[in-house]
């Protein structure tokens, strides 16, 4: 018999602690040293997912479409400032960079899921906006992150290739057109690689979360295709958003590669 | 001989991170001239050398080609003034992609026939080079040919010379140098080279500019410098016997 959906009470999440105890029994067997760290970890998930919960409930309340919009904006902006604090190197700009590739791909992307695909009534219910705009910022970052670092990887590496192109007359565009090609499929190779193993070797998080929840899987299964080429989009668009702004920092107004800033600072 | 001035430099100096790494510069270079920068590691040469194709810029002065300031129109600018570096840039893919590297920004490119690709190579000594023949497969000194006929494509009307031969065996770089020498001769070329190779300079440069420590030390032929003995002054001999021993 199908269950409607299965409900997981606080006394079921005590039980869960049983996981914990497990580990901490291996840590301690093995003299890793762990243990506090674990317990304080244990506690922060369930404290801040706690709190986050209640958050949204009450987020989730609020109907005003200028809420929903703030609330994305704040969490673009701290996605921005979390991908400049991971980035190892110097870029100047790189926070509004991030700003402008997360807010466009965002506008973008969630625009046409909220009103063509979903066709959400009204188009800022929260309950679509928050998570679906959640995924596509959290996404954009990660690949984002890793592109900027891998372009100037590739900056280091060519930069005498970068400097002969310029020196034979071609625009700076030009002259990082391969490096900038090479980092974002760099960045694209495991999205694609996702697509390609999704279903065959793992169930998505979404997905098995729906299923859970007690959604029919066929249904389950539409929303993890349209995450996966949502995903996929938004890596691409974010990708090259930001280079479009993050390879003209490496080069001045007389198109002169600013080779002080590939020197490892690191 | 006005209309022949190819640069005139002007209290040229360049700073970096408060390091002083050439002061006050002043001189000229004519059409025609093969004109040798001189002196030891860190004398200033090769960031002199950048600034001819504005690659870098003075901190302070100017620098004029054809009479007009550097920076007037920098693309067009850089394909009147080609240049070789130490290390040549292979670029991945067929020796033809490689020569057309040099144009791919350039709209007419898909019209660049084969025939003339060929001929840019002949120029080079490249003669049984085919352009579908992987470029990074080529050997060192047919990779610096490569590059050198790369930058021709360009029809330049100055070539400078980082140091191009300086990792060939000195038959090779001979070679090259010779080859240079004559493509300036048949092209009308100005060549300005980098090195700190002055005997095998001595073969080919009608003037040299001696630097040291970010200063021109000495400026004229070799033998005008010779009877100044401005070579050992500016430490260049000196080094060449530490080196040996």
């Amino acid at each position: 018999m199908k269950p409607d959906f299965y409900v997981l009470s606080w006394n079921d999440l005590l039980v869960s602690l049983v996981f914990i105890a497990f580990s901490i029994f291996l840590i301690k067997k093995w003299k890793l040293g762990l243990e506090q760290t674990l317990l304080i970890g244990t506690l922060r998930t369930f404290v801040q997912l706690t709190l986050m919960g209640y958050v949204l409930t009450w987020f989730f309340d609020q109907q005003h479409w200028a809420f929903m919009l703030t609330l994305l904006i704040i969490m673009i902006i701290i996605a921005s400032y979390e991908g400049t604090r991971r980035q190892k190197n110097e870029i100047p700009h790189f926070f509004s960079a991030m700003l402008v590739a997360l807010l466009g791909s965002a506008i973008l992307i969630l625009g046409t899921i909220l009103l063509f695909i979903l066709d959400v009534e009204p188009w800022h219910s929260p309950y679509a906006a928050i998570p679906i705009g959640g995924m596509i910022i959290g996404n954009g970052l990660n690949s984002t992150s890793l592109t900027a670092n891998r372009f100037i990887g590739e900056l280091r590496h060519r930069e005498q290739e970068i400097e002969t192109l310029l020196a034979l007359g071609a625009t700076p565009k030009l002259a990082v057109y391969d490096a900038m090609k090479a980092s974002i499929h760099a960045a694209l190779i495991p999205n694609i690689n996702a697509m390609m193993t999704v279903g065959l070797v793992q169930l998505p998080g979404v997905m098995t979360g729906q299923i859970l929840a007690g959604i029919d899987p066929i249904i389950a299964v539409r929303y993890q295709i349209m995450i996966m080429y949502m995903w996929f989009t938004t890596a691409t668009m974010a990708n090259m958003i930001m280079l479009a702004i993050v390879y003209r920092q490496f080069f001045t107004s007389k198109m002169q590669l600013r080779r002080e800033l590939l020197r490892d600072n690191a | 001989m006005k209309n022949d001035l190819i640069f005139q430099l002007t209290n040229v100096s360049l700073e970096v991170n408060n390091l002083s790494i050439l002061r006050e510069i002043n001189f000229k270079v004519y059409k025609g001239e093969f004109l040798a920068l001189i002196g030891a590691s860190g004398a200033g040469k090769s960031s002199l050398l950048r600034m001819f194709n504005a690659l870098s810029s003075p901190t302070k002065g100017q620098i004029t080609f054809r009479n007009q300031d550097i920076d007037t129109d920098i693309q067009s600018l850089r394909m009147n003034v080609g240049i070789l570096f130490q290390n040549p840039v292979v670029f991945a893919g067929s020796v033809k992609e490689n020569l057309l590297a040099a144009g791919r920004w350039k709209q007419n490119i898909a019209q660049t026939l084969d025939h003339e690709l060929i001929h840019s190579l002949e120029q080079v000594g490249l003669n049984n080079i085919e352009l579908k023949q992987n470029a990074k497969d080529l050997s060192g000194g047919e990779q610096q040919r490569l590059a050198l006929a790369r930058t021709l494509i360009n029809h330049p009307q100055v070539l400078l010379l980082d140091e191009p031969t300086s990792n060939l065996d000195p038959k090779l770089a001979r070679s090259i140098m010779d080859l240079i020498n004559k493509l300036r001769l048949e092209l009308q070329l100005t060549v300005i080279a980098v090195s700190h190779d002055h005997l095998l300079m001595r073969r080919y440069a009608e003037r040299v500019i001696l630097l040291s420590q970010g200063l021109i030390v000495g400026d004229g032929s070799f033998e005008v410098l010779d009877r100044e003995q401005a070579l050992e002054k500016a430490g260049l001999l000196e080094s060449e016997i530490t080196d040996e021993t």
